[in-house]
């Protein structure tokens, strides 16, 4: 970084400055790369080699609707997710530290907060005779206890809970990054609130909202322990599939298969997010 | 002006009212397990009809739960020792390497942060059953000291690209030898980087769920894994108690952190 003439002498313990990095590389390269790649080939040579597995994945009814259903899940969560966290964001980009502060102390609580232990908590606020039920028809809002849990509403409003912190961080750097004066200059020139709102503040932040909801997309895709835990047998999410075809049905074949689609396409969308945040970095000095 | 807090006006008010919301949606689940571990009600009846500390006595009464907490702790403090080890000599490698394919290098050892970790999962489970280490201490080290190395290294880069390279240079020329310099001069000033390193890499073996379901055997589990098996089987209030000693514990090495941030900036 700081060009110096002690550069090379400083680093001669470590040739090249390349060094450093081989325990790294041999151990992500050993027991991270080989079993990936293993296990790819696998999804082409268990039973036997060909395509079958793929052929099989891609032409059942029920393997196609829990693709259709991983992506459905997604899209609801990061967009719920995108229309809350905005707002927040919003707040704690300019609020006075003293309050944002509280904010953030909570925020990072819930996000601490163990994974089974925010499941396990809502599963039990969900229940039929869960809270949120109760209290629903106390107030007479419903007579029945609505089904909660182990559908769709389930599996958002967990997700929603666990994604919010991920999205609602970065947004608070691209919000405080944008220039106030900016806003100053179109509330002189007349805007309405409103009009400023849909023709600077938003278009200032969207490569944020892009960069988090994409990551907030790409991460309920492969998400395993919440929506096999308050999510339903009919409307199962991809990662829950793999899990159970390899551990309960032993079809190692066909759960490789299956684990090749959801890496190329998180791979795949990663780089799009990676790009973005790129983008949203260069655009933040404005 | 939608960036001046004090000229929202009544956007304000929206906008405090609706962020307050989202923090007690935030706060309240946790919360609520705190107050359920409490209740006297077998069938998790809210608010409780009286209260006891019954499921805490059966939680600790029972060695398998302590059993999984010892080794998730044992599990997770090594694999965050190795994590923070090797991501640091990795991180200078990557911060200061001169040297091809550095970006990429940065790419390749932050993938298992990045990829599904129930594709990681099956992976490593199969190579385990073909090289024997499935179901082992060993087996549950490494793979969590793979998940935890991106955890950190980024940390670490962080404060290492912030720190003047010139200062270990001017001990050199102070008579210093790399080593010493490295050792007593930038160590030193990029501690805060380490520790949080090794906050995340602890939190994300002892957090883990997934990998650990497919590692874990019947002598060998970790407190995830006791957890996982308990909300399949039921919602038992004793699960309540071990969700709140673990949220105990967030709340621990939050203030830990705030206090030693405090310290060390100063």
């Amino acid at each position: 970084m700081q060009g110096s003439s002690f550069r090379r002498s400083s680093i001669a313990g470590l040739p090249a400055g390349s060094g450093s990095a081989l325990p790294a590389l041999l151990l992500v390269g050993l027991f991270f790369i080989v079993p990936v790649v293993a296990l790819l080939l696998r999804s082409v040579t268990d039973p036997e080699p060909g395509l079958q597995n793929y052929a099989a994945l891609f032409g059942s009814g029920t393997y196609v609707r829990v693709f259709l259903n991983t992506f459905l899940v997604a899209s609801v969560v990061t967009a719920v997710t995108i229309v809350v966290a905005f707002p927040v964001a919003w707040m704690l980009a300019i609020m006075p530290p003293a309050l944002g502060s509280i904010v953030f102390g909570i925020i990072i609580l819930s996000m601490w907060t163990n994974l089974l232990t925010r499941t396990y908590a809502w599963m039990v606020l969900l229940q039929r005779t869960g809270v949120i039920n109760r209290a629903l028809m106390a107030l007479g809002i419903i007579h029945e206890p609505l089904p909660l849990i182990n559908n769709l509403a389930g599996v958002t409003i967990g997700m929603v809970y666990i994604m919010l912190p991920f999205m609602i961080l970065p947004l608070v750097g691209t919000l405080r990054a944008i220039d106030p004066m900016t806003l100053r200059a179109a509330a002189l020139c007349g805007a309405s609130p409103f009009e400023a709102f849909r023709r600077i503040l938003l278009p200032l932040s969207l490569p944020g909202i892009a960069a988090g909801g994409l990551m907030v997309f790409v991460m309920s895709l492969g998400y395993f322990v919440t929506p096999a835990l308050l999510g339903g047998t009919s409307n199962m999410m991809l990662a829950e599939m793999i899990a159970q075809t390899v551990q309960s049905l032993l079809n190692w074949g066909l759960g490789s298969a299956a684990a090749f689609v959801l890496l190329v396409v998180t791979m795949a969308l990663y780089a799009i997010q990676l790009r973005l945040v790129g983008a949203s970095r260069a655009g933040g000095g404005i | 002006m939608l960036l001046d807090y004090d000229r929202l006006g009544w956007l304000r008010v929206a906008l405090v009212g609706f962020t307050a919301a989202v923090a007690a949606f935030l706060l309240l689940p946790v919360i609520f397990i705190v107050l359920l571990s409490f209740g006297s009600s077998h069938w998790l009846a809210f608010p409780p009809p009286g209260w006891t500390l019954k499921w805490y006595q059966q939680l600790l009464a029972d060695p398998s739960w302590i059993d999984a907490a010892l080794t998730s702790a044992r599990i997770a403090a090594m694999a965050a020792i190795l994590a923070v080890i090797i991501g640091l000599f990795a991180s200078f490698s990557l911060v200061r390497g001169e040297f091809r394919g550095r970006q990429v290098l940065r790419g390749v050892l932050l993938t298992p942060m990045v990829l599904p970790v129930v594709v990681f999962a099956i992976a490593i489970y199969a190579f385990f059953l073909r090289i024997g280490l499935a179901g082992t201490t060993v087996g549950f080290v490494i793979a969590h000291t793979i998940l935890a190395l991106p955890f950190a290294i980024t940390p670490i880069t962080a404060v290492l690209e912030g720190f003047d390279k010139s200062i270990e240079d001017a001990a050199i020329v102070c008579g210093a030898s790399p080593l010493q310099a490295r050792l007593r001069i930038t160590l030193p000033s990029i501690r805060i980087g380490i520790f949080s390193a090794a906050i995340f890499s602890f939190l994300a073996s002892w957090d883990e769920v997934v990998v650990a379901i497919f590692m874990a055997s019947p002598t060998l589990q970790t407190l995830p894994v006791k957890i996982w098996g308990s909300l399949r089987a039921d919602l038992s209030p004793v699960v309540a108690a071990a969700s709140s000693l673990l949220v105990g514990l967030t709340l621990c090495l939050m203030t830990v952190t705030a206090l030693l941030r405090r310290k060390l900036s100063r």
